[in-house]
């Protein structure tokens, strides 16, 4: 695994520096915006106590896109991704400063409530997390929580519509009542993404949702992210490069807290401009 | 300084002296280990020898207090005589006429003196012939035949702890006496039988009636009291301070405070509830209300610990994935955080009340070690527990005590053991429904 080798890379900080400097004066990387973005992150940084983990990142993410985040581990690609659904807010000594823009609206502004702004932008973690539940609760818990239905029927269709679309429906509908974490790794976090798009957020965020699964399993939820782009636009937090370049349609390569480059993914891909994103997409650093 | 190292032959070397050297080296650790798991079985072993000796003690010594000695009587009432009885003083006088000339019968000594022949019987003998055979009596021409509670020193013979060998003068009976309980001993009119005085009854200056019902009855009602209160104030708290309190100076000492007033003697939290609950306040003395305040202040704090031990265990991916849904915190709790540490929360609680259960102090403090004869029937009333009852009788200068203190420590050491066997089904109970 390329990330393994964490030799320390020689031109690091006069690649960061050089790489600093590409930013325009406007302060944004080329690439970084979009027409009619559907999220846009301000000049945002994250402070641990007195530890900057996020450096002024500025970047849009466009309507029904795929957005790739990739960065060796530590880079504070995990951090970002909680900045923009306020899931920062609960860990102890965490501070955020610049802003981010969802629907031409700041999320950090006094005033603006988390749990709503949460119903709107789904999360999968890492890890499959699902609740000690049955199958059926773990889905039908975020429309009961927010209401969103008023029949027993509606939950029951909105639970089994979830299931469909993770491809999970078939092989749980003969057992919605048992335990959620009597299921197999996959299926378990199949069952977090059917959960999440249960309360049809607008944004999914999904941090290295493959990192513990099997190739197959890892397949099922790649063709499963390419459907749910239709409607939803997706930030993936991914360290397998090939899965980065297979489902997004962009890619932001991050080191230290810095973002150093974003483009189309065919263009970070192909024709990087940074040296330290060569070198890491490369393997030469991991 | 030679410093030129052949690699070579350093490395035949270490090959050589490689499987000596191991064999040396693990011949020490499996010394060693042979020696520690001797330590370890010793300890145990001392542990349960001491556990042995103390449950042999205390069976030995209480398994008696179940029983106690009857005598079996033929009463024959008038009940002309019952009616000329005008108060209830000439009334009872009556009964303990009609039970003395029973005694006098069955023991075939009509020339004896009805005095003389009364240590052989209960005090309370002649209450339960008026409470049992009350219609009897009345109906012209009744007779009866009852079982009545012997006096404790019959009972003492009985069991052998007063030895019969002693002389005369060491004895409170006589040996006269112990040739009339020979003589109803082979015409099986004395027996030992269950001791029912013992399960139903309060506490009495008779050892032969004493029971510890209700003690039972006031350690069940300052449970209550302190259930009721510790819980879900002590839940509360943790919760508070585990899940929404920011991290801070104020918390941090709040935090500090809790952990040294689970070191607080307790007989300080007595001091403190005389002096505030009913000094201050004006609440009853040896009241159970009391009692059950004293003991939440001092379960709280066990209350508090476990509960947020419990909550701590529960994994930050939870509530990441309740957040992440939507949920706000008091939801991440509701819903998620607290069933999940409920087992944890509910084996804390129980092992603060059998710590309450068995405090005996601070009780003293508050005036739950008074005598009360009487089964407490609410939260006010003056009361006593099990572990004061068992202060008291230990204290009690009848002989007949000793076996009532063991008996009483056997239920007490039955309700403990009850408490744990149901914190570790419920633990089961709630583990089980989680996965
Ligand atoms: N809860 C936290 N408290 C303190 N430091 C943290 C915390 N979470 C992450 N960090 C630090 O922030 C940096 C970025 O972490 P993270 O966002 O998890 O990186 P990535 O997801 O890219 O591997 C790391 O140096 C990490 O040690
Ligand atoms: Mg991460």
């Amino acid at each position: 695994m390329v990330f393994l080798r964490r030799a320390e890379p020689p031109q690091s900080s006069s690649a960061l520096a050089a790489a600093s400097a590409t930013q325009s004066s406007s302060g944004f990387l080329p690439g970084a915006l979009v027409d009619r973005p559907r999220l846009s992150a301000r000049d945002i940084s994250v402070y641990y106590a007195d530890v900057q983990a996020i450096t002024n990142v500025s970047m849009d993410v466009a309507q029904h896109e795929i957005l790739a985040l990739i960065g060796p581990s530590g880079c504070g690609k995990t951090t970002l991704l909680r900045t923009f659904n306020r899931m920062n807010d609960s860990v102890r000594g965490c501070r955020v400063t610049g802003n981010v823009i969802f629907d031409g609206e700041p999320i950090y502004r006094k005033g603006v409530d988390p749990v709503a702004l949460r119903a709107r932008m789904g999360i999968v973690f890492q890890k499959p997390n699902p609740f000690p539940k049955s199958i059926y609760d773990n889905v039908a818990y975020g429309p009961r929580l927010h209401g969103l239905v008023d029949r027993q029927a509606e939950l029951d269709e909105v639970v089994e519509a979830s299931l469909q679309r993770t491809g999970l429906w078939n092989e749980v509908k003969d057992r919605l009542h048992k335990p959620a974490l009597s299921l197999s790794g996959g299926q378990q976090q199949r069952l977090c993404i059917a959960r999440t798009i249960a309360i049809a957020p607008e944004i999914i965020l999904m941090d290295e949702p493959c990192s513990a699964l099997d190739p197959i399993a890892t397949a099922r939820i790649e063709s499963l992210m390419r459907e749910l782009a239709r409607n939803h636009s997706i930030i993936i937090v991914t360290h397998n490069m090939q899965q980065a370049a297979r489902v997004s349609d962009r890619t932001a390569y991050f080191h230290e807290g810095h973002l150093i480059e974003i483009g189309t993914t065919d263009q970070i891909f192909t024709t990087p401009e940074q040296s330290l994103t060569e070198d890491y997409i490369t393997g030469r650093y991991g | 300084m030679n410093n030129t190292i052949d690699p070579e032959r350093l490395r035949q070397r270490l090959a050589d002296a490689r499987a000596e050297r191991l064999q040396a080296s693990l011949q020490r650790r499996h010394r060693k280990e042979a020696v520690f798991r001797g330590l370890g079985l010793g300890a145990v072993c001392l542990a349960l020898g001491f556990l042995a000796v103390l449950l042999f003690t205390i069976f030995s010594q209480g398994m008696s207090a179940f029983r106690s000695s009857h005598v079996q009587l033929t009463l024959e009432f008038d009940a002309q005589r019952l009616g000329d009885a005008g108060s209830e003083r000439e009334r009872l006088e009556q009964y303990q006429t009609w039970l003395d000339e029973a005694l006098l019968r069955a023991l075939d000594a009509p020339e004896s003196r009805a005095s003389a022949v009364r240590p052989l019987l209960s005090a309370a003998a002649v209450y339960q012939v008026r409470d049992r055979l009350e219609d009897v009596a009345a109906r012209p021409g009744g007779r009866a035949t009852l079982w009545v509670l012997a006096s404790d020193e019959v009972d003492l013979i009985q069991t052998g702890v007063v030895d019969r060998a002693w002389p005369e003068a060491a004895r409170s009976l006589s040996d006269q006496h112990l040739a009339w309980i020979d003589r109803l001993s082979e015409a099986e009119l004395l027996e030992r039988r269950y001791n029912r005085a013992f399960f139903t009854g309060a506490d009495s200056r008779e050892p032969e009636v004493a029971g510890i019902w209700g003690a039972v009855v006031g350690s069940f009602l300052t449970l209550v009291v302190t259930l009721a209160l510790a819980f879900p104030v002590g839940v509360a708290t943790a919760v508070y301070l585990e899940e929404f309190a920011p991290r801070n100076r104020l918390t941090d000492l709040i935090e500090l405070n809790i952990n040294n007033l689970a070191a607080v003697p307790s007989i300080i939290f007595g001091l403190l509830g005389l002096a505030i609950f009913i000094n201050t306040l004006g609440m009853p003395r040896s009241a159970p209300l009391v009692g059950g305040l004293v003991l939440t202040l001092i379960t709280l704090p066990t209350i508090i610990i476990a509960t947020r031990s419990a909550l701590r265990a529960v994994p930050n991916s939870l509530r990441d994935a309740a957040t992440g849904m939507g949920a706000s915190r008091l939801q991440v709790t509701l819903h998620h955080v607290l069933p999940m540490a409920m087992p944890g929360i509910l084996t804390g609680t129980i092992i603060g009340l059998a710590q309450a259960l068995g405090e005996t102090a601070p009780l003293l403090m508050i005036g739950m070690v008074a005598f009360i004869a009487n089964v407490p029937s609410g939260f006010a009333d003056p009361a006593t527990v099990l572990p004061v009852q068992i202060f008291i009788w230990s204290d009690s200068p009848e002989r007949a005590f000793i076996a009532k203190t063991s008996a009483a420590i056997m239920v007490l050491l039955g309700f403990l053991a009850v408490m744990n066997l149901a914190a570790v089904l419920l633990r089961r109970r709630f583990e089980h429904r989680l996965k």
